[in-house]
């Protein structure tokens, strides 16, 4: 396994620097003391160990004591994590940003924010899995909205949503008996409900774009969220 | 005109005016707990809420915050969409961590940048031996805020990364000063950059305008007497230049540094008030700008 990628590394800082400084630059020779250091990567996650089916709430648990690893500098614990729950995140993406570049990109700045805000992670303000997603949301979102008009993205979902439908309520949710749930509570929704909210979910549209595309009152999109996400809530019992 | 749902009817019913300023000042900031949480709010309107939950009553911003939560929850289980990143990514990603655990709280020092000092002790540490004594480094390096070399090379692989179309559309406001001409360029790099003393730097880097735009944020204001000074390296390695002070007023704009196609890499230093002309060291802040 290659242990580092050079290609996006500021490489006149890559070569000779390594492993040396000058601990006491004069002005003439500053340059020299930005060095690189090609980090080691012991701890890559192996892609043949697929993780075991668990629990959500087992998932969950083991997410959150890798996140307390994780704050104290742990890369075994950041290759488990990554290998746990990259696939969610670069899923997540896919569906935001269709470009896999750019999918790519988010899901490589989501987890360099996992390994410097593990810190900042407080299980009593929600579950590991769902930091990690909206994290990865709000990064998936902003960058769709910089990089593609509003047209462009409502014309893509379009495309797509048939495919979205699918895929977000079959077996690739983590467990089969949540999938179940989830399918089972998605259809307590009403179509106006669910469309609007997977429309602003994978769409990346605000309610505005969701009102405007759905040709529906502002007001009305607003409620169809609120409520949607309410139902949707009560019916798979989060608390 | 709503599809209200009857069986939540622990909430007023009642209708979303058109816009968001509309739903504030009617009292229906709690109702956009959902909608906030599924990022379906512009950055304006996100300002907006954010800024009225932060003055509301306790108990109004506590509701609010638990049906933000319990939304987040929803979501993360209801779209599941999975796939299968690139082969490599990992690899990539661990490249560009940085060497030093940054976590705030951890050796974020509170005191503002103090008078330098050399930091030649570090000289004998290298290279590393073994992930033992790696983490021993890193440790004591942690407590030493002016640990210059192993933060240097957090300064360098933070700046590896977010090559590419990153994001600025906060930023769009007038299309035709120099600001916003790098930060609109079509080859920005981000990288965010932590300052000693306290806070970070944000650069937006475009090779194609030649600049980058450094953006103070949470830096404490110079010590009396003191101003930061800004600084290109140049890549052949004559005597550095300066590209300006910054002091506590100025702290809070950002600045257009042009030139860094010869540069490779930027320094931000305490000075005496007025400048100097050549660099105390250690800097408080740097990163390579491999172009």
């Amino acid at each position: 396994m290659s242990t580092m990628q050079v290609d996006r590394r500021p490489a006149p800082w890559a070569a000779g620097n390594h492993g040396g400084v000058d601990a006491r630059p004069g002005p003439r020779s500053a340059a020299g003391t930005l060095c690189l250091k090609v980090m080691e990567t012991p701890n890559a996650p192996n892609p043949e160990a697929a993780a075991p089916p668990a629990a959500p709430a087992d998932v969950n648990r083991r997410l959150g004591a890798l996140l307390g690893q994780i704050a104290n500098g742990d890369q075994a614990a950041f290759a488990e994590f990554y290998q746990l729950t990259s696939r969610r995140v670069f899923g997540m993406a896919r569906r935001v940003l269709i470009d896999a570049e750019l999918s790519e990109d988010t899901t490589q700045e989501v987890f360099l924010q996992v390994w410097q805000n593990a810190a900042k992670f407080n299980a009593d303000a929600g579950s590991p899995l769902a930091w990690l997603m909206t994290i990865s949301h709000r990064r998936a979102v902003d960058k769709v909205r910089s990089s593609q008009s509003a047209t462009d993205r409502e014309a893509r979902y379009g495309a797509s949503s048939q495919e979205i439908d699918h895929d977000s309520v079959s077996d690739e949710v983590g467990s089969r008996l949540e999938a179940e749930a989830v399918v089972r509570c998605l259809d307590t929704l009403t179509d106006t409900q669910q469309e609007s909210v997977r429309l602003a979910y994978y769409g990346g549209l605000t309610y505005r774009e969701v009102a405007e595309r759905l040709n529906a009152a502002v007001p009305t999109i607003k409620s169809r969220i609120r409520d949607g996400l309410i139902r949707l809530k009560t019916c798979l019992g989060v608390s | 005109m709503n599809d209200m749902n009857p069986q939540n009817s622990g909430r007023t019913p009642g209708g979303f005016s058109a816009d968001i300023a509309g739903d504030l000042s009617s009292g229906r900031a709690i109702d956009l707990a959902e909608v906030y949480a599924l990022h379906a709010l512009d950055d304006a309107e996100r300002t907006a809420v954010e800024r009225h939950i932060a003055d509301a009553p306790p108990a109004e911003r506590a509701e609010f915050e638990e049906r933000v939560r319990q939304a987040h929850e929803t979501l993360a289980m209801s779209f599941g969409a999975e796939e299968e990143p690139p082969a490599g990514l990992f690899d990539r990603i661990v490249a560009a961590l940085p060497a030093q655990q940054a976590g705030p709280g951890t050796d974020a020092p509170s005191a503002p940048p103090v008078v330098p000092r050399p930091v030649h002790e570090h000289a004998a540490d290298l290279p590393v031996a073994d992930e033992l004594s790696a983490a021993r480094q890193r440790r004591d390096e942690r407590r030493r805020p002016q640990g210059m070399r192993n933060w240097l090379i957090g300064v360098a692989a933070a700046a590896a990364i977010a090559v590419g179309g990153v994001g600025v559309g906060a930023y769009v406001a007038n299309q035709n000063d120099p600001l916003n001409q790098v930060l609109q360029a079509s080859d920005v790099r981000k990288a965010t950059i932590d300052v000693i003393g306290g806070g970070t730097a944000s650069l937006t880097l475009s090779s194609s305008k030649d600049a980058v735009v450094v953006k103070m944020n949470g830096v404490p204001a110079p010590p009396a007497g003191k101003v930061y000074q800004m600084w290109l390296i140049p890549k052949d390695g004559s005597a550095p230049v300066s590209k300006g002070l910054m002091d506590a007023e100025a702290l809070s704009k950002p600045a257009v540094v042009t030139g860094i196609g010869a540069a490779a890499a930027l320094g931000i230093t305490v000075e005496p008030t007025g400048g100097s002309k050549t660099p105390t060291m250690p800097t408080v802040a740097a990163a390579p700008l491999g172009a």
